[in-house]
């Protein structure tokens, strides 16, 4: 119950601005109001507007469309009735019978108004109604309306570019909801408060006012973990730590400062803070939907994330390099050519069966809808279809802003490889490639050539003069002297001749990989290709290419229903915004658009992104909802501190790192994870929002992953590059999946450990087939943008995490770079080392005690056990089905790379110690303690 | 629920209780309940809408690639006569169907009013038409795309673009679990993935148990749920007793950390797991009779015959959601031999599956639904060799039917125009299909909402009509 309180509370304020007038006018006498009557009074600051809010869409905005034959758009359509009720809807003067108030009230069963559950009206609304009916229902006209509104009524009216209606554009927002929209203000900070103690300061202020006390400082120990999760995702060094703990001994502040100084500098924290902008774009290296085709070049945006964090790029140069990066430097930077991959990084797709204009226009909605969350915290695929229920954004707008792409077109034109980038690893990978797409070519020749003999054959046993189908056709032979296809096809040829032609065509895009393409895109017409399925180069001459497009808004979102015209512009609700001008000519829309958003001035943008910085470093954002400043999302806990680190933010050059510094070397952030008092806490802060303590997390996909490659010693800290691909379940990556006419080839791992064995970040990342591992701990599917990860705790993760092969490769490992290390050690010391490494933190004596135990119970067991090893397949036999006879049929998949492939070091192959110690390994990698963070 | 912690360790509580069996006390199982409740502003399995409703589950029996009601339920005799004479398509947004040279193909397929109903379906339907009157048939639907991914995301989710939670999964979050041990969404897949992959069966924004769980027709159900060779039973069973015994030591210096308790209860869970799943998913102990009438055992029915007998299994054992994957309709080269063979596969195992609901009394509370994400044209374009008798993508005209829970058996409802280009009478968008098949499901579409990035989401996407017709 608690909840749905708490949703309705959000209701009220989203869907209508609650009027406190009423409870003034029941209070005073008329007159005290002027000439307006208690009725009209109500009309004009709640009827109207509800009306309009709640019941318009399906009874009047829409007047061929009326929903019930019940028209609300004016008094008479009232009073008349519709198909269900009449004349009782409005008994003027009984406001308790008549169905206009019951129906709101939920009371008559499956004629609920508003139908939706969650758009019911609160019962202030719904007494509203009644009252109003009681007062004979008065109607006014829109100018009155307007007057009463001005004087009387509460909220503030927010100046747009202007709605469909004039009840949208004159409607009124409680100032709560329209925060975002506000001049992001220095909050005053007393004298003694020095900038560095600002964050204490804030969040002190807030602890005090609810007479919540904070927990006290965690252990060096856990900061040391805690912080080198949170900057590179990795754990920390068991040597760096002790060294941090002997420091923090001496000079706790000042050995603080230095450990998050050196986990700053270190180039595995790019890799950790962009897989959490990659999260945020949706990156993957494949386009999804029925072919799922490879981006062959669009690891080269996830590098240039990675560098852009570890090179503390200034967040406003990040945005305007993401929108407009082909318009901000000279047209040949591949720098600033592959940061508008951005823009492409939405599921995309044109295939025969598409129309290319509403794959067109996909794209515009995606790009016009992910601008605005990624970097304004607006969705504003809302305003598509209707001007937006909650905020301040008019469809015009919406196509306005969607106007600045209209020149944008696809191409993957050459960008010459920068110094900084990465292409170790791409022969290797390219002989696979090309074995794999020989092996298709000529395997497609000898079906080719089979045909052909059968051709001839049948025409040999005819007796007709043919040696070809194409020759009999030139010859204009009778189509009955011509054979069909089924008659010299077999259908495991036909399924197999297709999966080939699939595969020949798929492998040989994906050689693009290798060369010095940008995944990006450049100003022109919009050229309406029937299929894509290889790269798109860029054309000569861009802007006479194709149609240049002239946006206009589409009614009801329809493509087929253009209507007025609009023009480039920013978002009007925006202060400042009405002194924007964007270019008329294609060419610097896109800068000028970044140039706005990027800017000092602009209310969203520094918030936005000092909001995500926060999330990320405490488990929850100031503002719940980092994608979502709106009405509808959560509202600033702490709004002063907001505000404050925006201004640090802006005024540190847009330094994230710098953001990282400020809030780390914090008591709040070095606060400890077990609060003394719980039931204060409980008590006080119930939604776990003061800070009072550290939250504890569990790890991420990628970081328990990668924890275990560099627990176990294996994992390869290479940076960048073509996307690599670890081992996966076997299953999985043998599981044959459909993509448009056929099967896609298997997912095989690559040949050796170390290129297998690097971070997760640069593991192949395909939309049609995730990593079972990752997906089952929550890696977001990169359909949506991920605002803030989840993190479920279910039992199909403990099937991954105890029984994979991965996780007892890891094990293994773990134990064996133990025991090679120090072979004349005790279990015991082995056993204190394993430990210290997996948690952090020195065994305790009971801990060590359980564990030799079991190391020596086990052991036995281990020296007897027979263990076959582990056979890879070089070849896979598959069924699948033919999709033209729709008979089954079984077909052969060479698996090239099991030809010389390394396994990681196996179970079977381990000596009985190592075994032994790896499933303690095992258990460690299991354990709560290594899963959460505190 | 304004606090993401509080939710998730809320979430936590419920995630782990799929598996949960005797090992928690009855005391302890009541407040991780009534917590729940208290947790999840959707109805969850307290609140039927409509409890009149007559089906408690579902199975789904899902035909990818677009069967061609033209060839299969909705007969159209003029086309006899148009039979490869040119056709012209109208279409304001041109694609690969809107071009080049067309021409009109008529059913290889023969006809016959089947049943007491007199129900319209080609003869090729050997078994089925015995079932004739069970069934009710829909010919009025329409979806909004003729791409495959996004009509099946469409068919499953309500949302082209996919990433919204399955209807398997809207309805377990609605109705609740009926057997703590078994996952409430199971999904029967081929060998190989659909188009579109697993998003066909995610939970999207709903919490994570109610995603759908896929059993894999061959080698292990779930991934992973078997240890890898070489680790015995024993060595499992000591490796977790020692987890164990150090998640306790960790959680006494943690006693308020919420979410350690649930993640050592789900390696417990997991645990009994990988003995019962194996169990539940048993056929083989199935009597000869049974496995005959789903055409086990048998070429070509065996592998659908299977998967149709493992979905009646799970439903009797209180899985709320099944579904059952069928591939490919996809017949653009000869809808006589593609179609025809997998008539061939699916039609004893469909059948055995209503005669077995039925005759188990399982039929009236089951609702079992036969549908693909589009249906087929009444044209077809040039080919490869030049022209073929197969059939294009149709997002305006298609037929599903219906049986048992709460349906209008023996009824068809709706109508294509004569030649199958679109539905005519009765039309509804597939919105308004899936608000029917939650009220069979004793679900309002507009109660069951979920509160996601911003605003109440449902399944129906913003709301639909209830096709009151297909309803007894």
């Amino acid at each position: 119950m608690e909840m749905k309180i708490n949703w309705k509370q959000v209701l009220i304020v989203v869907a209508f601005v609650q009027v406190v007038y009423l409870g003034k006018a029941s209070a005073d006498e008329p007159s005290q109001t002027g000439a307006y009557s208690k009725g009209e009074m109500l009309y004009a600051l709640q009827i109207k507007p509800l009306f309009a809010a709640k019941c318009n869409a399906c009874h009047g905005d829409e007047p061929e469309k009326i929903k019930g034959d019940f028209d609300m758009r004016s008094r008479d359509g009232m009073l008349k009735g519709g198909d269900y009720f009449a004349e009782e809807v409005v008994i003027l003067g009984k406001g308790d019978d008549s169905f206009l108030y019951i129906l709101t009230t939920r009371a008559e069963e499956d004629y609920e108004m508003p139908p939706k559950e969650a758009d019911a009206l609160t019962k202030d609304e719904q007494w509203a109604i009644r009252d109003w009916i009681n007062e004979g229902a008065p109607w006014l006209e829109d100018e009155i309306v307007l007057a009463i509104q001005d004087k009387y009524a509460e909220g503030v009216k927010v100046v747009t570019s202007g709605g469909l209606s004039d009840d949208w554009t004159n409607r009124r927002y409680d100032k709560a909801d329209i925060w975002a929209y506000q001049p992001i203000t220095a909050p005053i900070l007393p004298a003694e408060i020095a900038p560095q103690q600002a964050i204490d300061y804030f969040i002190g202020q807030k602890l005090q006012a609810i007479g919540l006390p904070p927990a006290g400082e965690a252990s060096p120990l856990e900061l040391a973990r805690r912080a080198s999760y949170n900057l590179l995702g990795l754990p920390s060094h068991p040597e760096r730590t002790r060294s941090f703990v002997q420091a923090f001994a001496e000079n706790p502040d000042n050995a603080w400062r230095d450990y998050v100084d050196t986990l700053l500098s270190s180039s595995h924290y790019g890799e950790h803070w962009g897989r959490h902008w990659l999260d945020v774009v949706r990156y993957a290296d494949t386009s999804g939907f029925a072919n799922d085709y490879e981006r062959p070049n669009a690891w080269r945006y996830r590098d240039y994330v990675i560098r852009s964090f570890n090179d503390d790029k200034p967040y406003d140069l990040f945005i305007k390099e993401q929108i407009a990066g082909d318009e901000l430097y000279d047209r040949q930077s591949s720098e600033g050519l592959v940061a508008t991959g951005f823009l492409r990084m939405g599921a995309w797709e044109q295939t025969g069966m598409s129309s290319a204009t509403e794959t067109r226009q996909l794209f515009l909605d995606d790009v016009t809808d992910t601008v605005g969350q990624v970097f304004l915290a607006h969705a504003l695929q809302c305003a598509k279809c209707h001007d937006h229920k909650f905020d301040p954004i008019p469809t015009q707008d919406y196509y306005s802003f969607q106007a600045i792409f209209s020149a944008t077109q696809f191409s993957e034109p050459e960008a010459a490889w920068t110094e900084a980038e990465v292409q170790k690893g791409m022969e290797e990978d390219r002989r696979l490639l090309e074995a794999q797409y020989k092996s298709a070519v000529g395997r497609l020749d000898k079906l080719n050539r089979k045909k052909r003999e059968r051709e001839k054959a049948w025409f040999a046993e005819r007796g007709l003069p043919y040696k070809s189908v194409s020759e009999a056709k030139k010859a204009g032979a009778d189509p009955s002297q011509i054979p069909q296809d089924e008659e010299i096809v077999m259908p495991e040829e036909s399924g197999l001749h297709r999966i080939l032609r699939k595969w020949k065509s798929r492998y040989s895009w994906e050689k693009d990989r290798y060369m010095p393409y940008a995944y990006s895109v450049h100003n022109g017409g919009t050229v309406l290709h029937k299929e894509v399925s290889r790269r798109l180069p860029k054309p000569d001459n861009p802007m006479d290419t194709g149609e240049l497009e002239q946006t206009a808004i589409l009614d009801g979102g329809d493509l087929n229903s253009p209507s007025t015209p609009v023009f480039p512009a920013v978002l009007s609700a925006v202060p400042g915004s009405e002194s924007i001008k964007l270019p008329k000519d294609p060419e610097g829309r896109r800068l000028s658009l970044a140039q706005w958003i990027a800017s000092d001035g602009n209310t969203l943008t520094a918030r936005v992104m000092v909001n995500r910085i926060w999330g990320y470093h405490f488990g929850v954002p100031l503002a719940g909802n980092p994608n979502n400043f709106g009405a509808t999302g959560k509202k600033p806990t702490h709004p002063e501190l907001l505000d404050w680190l925006a201004l640090e933010f802006q005024k540190s050059g847009w330094s994230v790192k710098a953001m990282h510094r400020l809030i780390m070397n914090t008591d709040v952030y070095r606060r400890s994870a077990r609060h003394p008092d719980q039931r204060a806490l409980q008590e006080k802060d119930p939604l776990l929002e003061s800070l009072a303590q550290f939250h504890p997390r569990r790890l991420a996909a990628e970081e328990l992953r990668d924890s275990m490659l560099a627990i176990s010693g294996e994992l390869n800290r290479d940076l960048g590059g073509i996307p690599i691909r670890p081992d996966i379940n076997m299953e999985a990556a043998l599981q044959p999946r459909m993509i448009m006419g056929t099967y896609a080839p298997s997912y095989v791992p690559s040949p050796l450990p170390e290129q297998r064995n690097r971070r997760t970040i640069y593991a192949h990342k395909a939309r049609g087939i995730r990593d079972p591992f990752l997906e089952v701990f929550n890696q977001p599917s990169p359909e949506f943008s991920c605002e803030q990860r989840d993190s479920s705790n279910v039992t199909p993760q403990v099937f991954s995490l105890l029984n994979s092969k991965e996780t007892q490769d890891r094990s293994v490992a773990f134990a064996n770079s133990i025991v090679t290390l120090s072979p004349d050690e005790s279990p015991e010391n082995w056993i204190a080392t394993a430990i210290e490494k997996a948690l952090g933190r020195p065994a305790s004596d009971s801990e060590l005690q359980l564990f030799c135990e079991h190391y020596h119970e086990m052991l036995p067991k281990h020296r007897s056990a027979e263990l076959a090893s582990v056979v890879y397949p070089t070849s896979v036999k598959r069924d699948a089905i033919d999709e033209v006879s729709g008979v089954p049929f079984e077909f052969e998949e060479e698996l090239f790379v099991f030809a010389e492939y390394h396994p990681d070091q196996s179970f079977a192959d381990s000596s009985p110690e190592v075994r032994a110690l790896s499933d303690i390994c095992l258990v460690l990698f299991n354990a709560n303690e290594f899963a959460y963070l505190y | 629920m304004k606090n993401p912690l509080f939710r998730q360790s809320a979430a936590t509580r419920r995630d782990f209780m799929y598996g949960m069996t005797s090992s928690i006390g009855s005391v302890a199982l009541t407040s991780l309940l009534s917590r729940e409740a208290r947790a999840y502003p959707g109805p969850g399995a307290q609140a039927v809408h409509f409890p009149k409703a007559k089906a408690k589950r579902c199975i789904f029996l899902y035909m990818e690639g677009g069967p061609s009601h033209i060839d299969l339920f909705d007969p159209k005799p003029k086309l006899d006569e148009l039979h490869l004479k040119k056709f012209v398509r109208d279409g304001k947004a041109k694609s690969a169907m809107e071009s080049g040279k067309r021409y009109y193909v008529k059913s290889p397929f023969e006809f016959k009013k089947m049943g007491q109903s007199g129900a319209d379906m080609a003869t090729a339907w050997e078994h089925l038409k015995t079932n004739a009157d069970d069934m009710c048939f829909y010919r009025g639907l329409q979806v909004d795309s003729v791409n495959h991914p996004a009509a099946n995301y469409q068919a499953n989710t309500g949302n082209q673009f996919g990433g919204d939670p399955a209807i398997g999964s809207w309805v377990n979050y609605g109705l609740g679990s009926m057997n703590q041990d078994l996952p409430g969404f199971v999904v029967l897949p081929e060998l190989a993935q659909p188009q579109g992959g697993a998003s066909n069966w995610a939970n999207g924004y709903l919490p994570s148990q109610f995603q759908g769980t896929p059993l894999r027709p061959k080698g292990s159900p779930i991934l992973d749920i078997h240890p890898p060779k070489g680790v015995t039973k024993e060595q499992q069973r000591k490796n977790l007793d020692l987890l164990a015994k150090i998640n306790q030591m960790h959680q006494e210096k943690n006693p308020h950390h919420g979410d350690l308790a649930a993640r050592m209860e789900n390696y417990e869970l997991a645990y009994r797991m990988q003995s019962q799943v194996p169990t539940a998913v048993n056929i083989e102990s199935e009597p000869k009779s049974v496995r005959k009438l789903y055409g086990i055992d048998e070429k070509p029915t065996d592998d659908v015959g299977r998967r149709c007998l493992l979905a009646r299994k799970l439903v009797e054992q209180g899985v709320r959601f099944v579904q059952v994957y069928v591939s490919t309709w996809d017949s653009h080269d000869s809808i006589q031999t593609a179609h025809g063979s997998l008539v061939k596969r699916v039609d004893k195992p469909i059948s055995g599956l209503l005669t077995d609901l039925k005759e188990r009394g399982m039929l009236e509370d089951t609702l079992v639904i036969w549908m693909g994400e589009f249906g087929r044209t009444p044209d077809n374009g040039l080919r490869g060799p030049g022209v073929a008798y197969g059939r294009d993508h149709n997002s305006k005209a298609m037929t599903v039917w219906m049986a048992g829970g709460g349906v209008n058996a023996g009824h068809t409802i709706g109508a294509t125009d004569e030649i199958g280009a679109e539905a005519v009478e009765t039309v509804h968008h597939i919105r308004d299909f899936h608000c029917t098949l939650l009220k069979l499901l004793g679900l309002d579409d507009n109660k069951l909402t979920y509160y996601h990035a911003g605003r109440f989401k449902q399944l129906s996407q913003f709301g639909g009509t209830v096709i009151d017709p297909l309803i007894a």
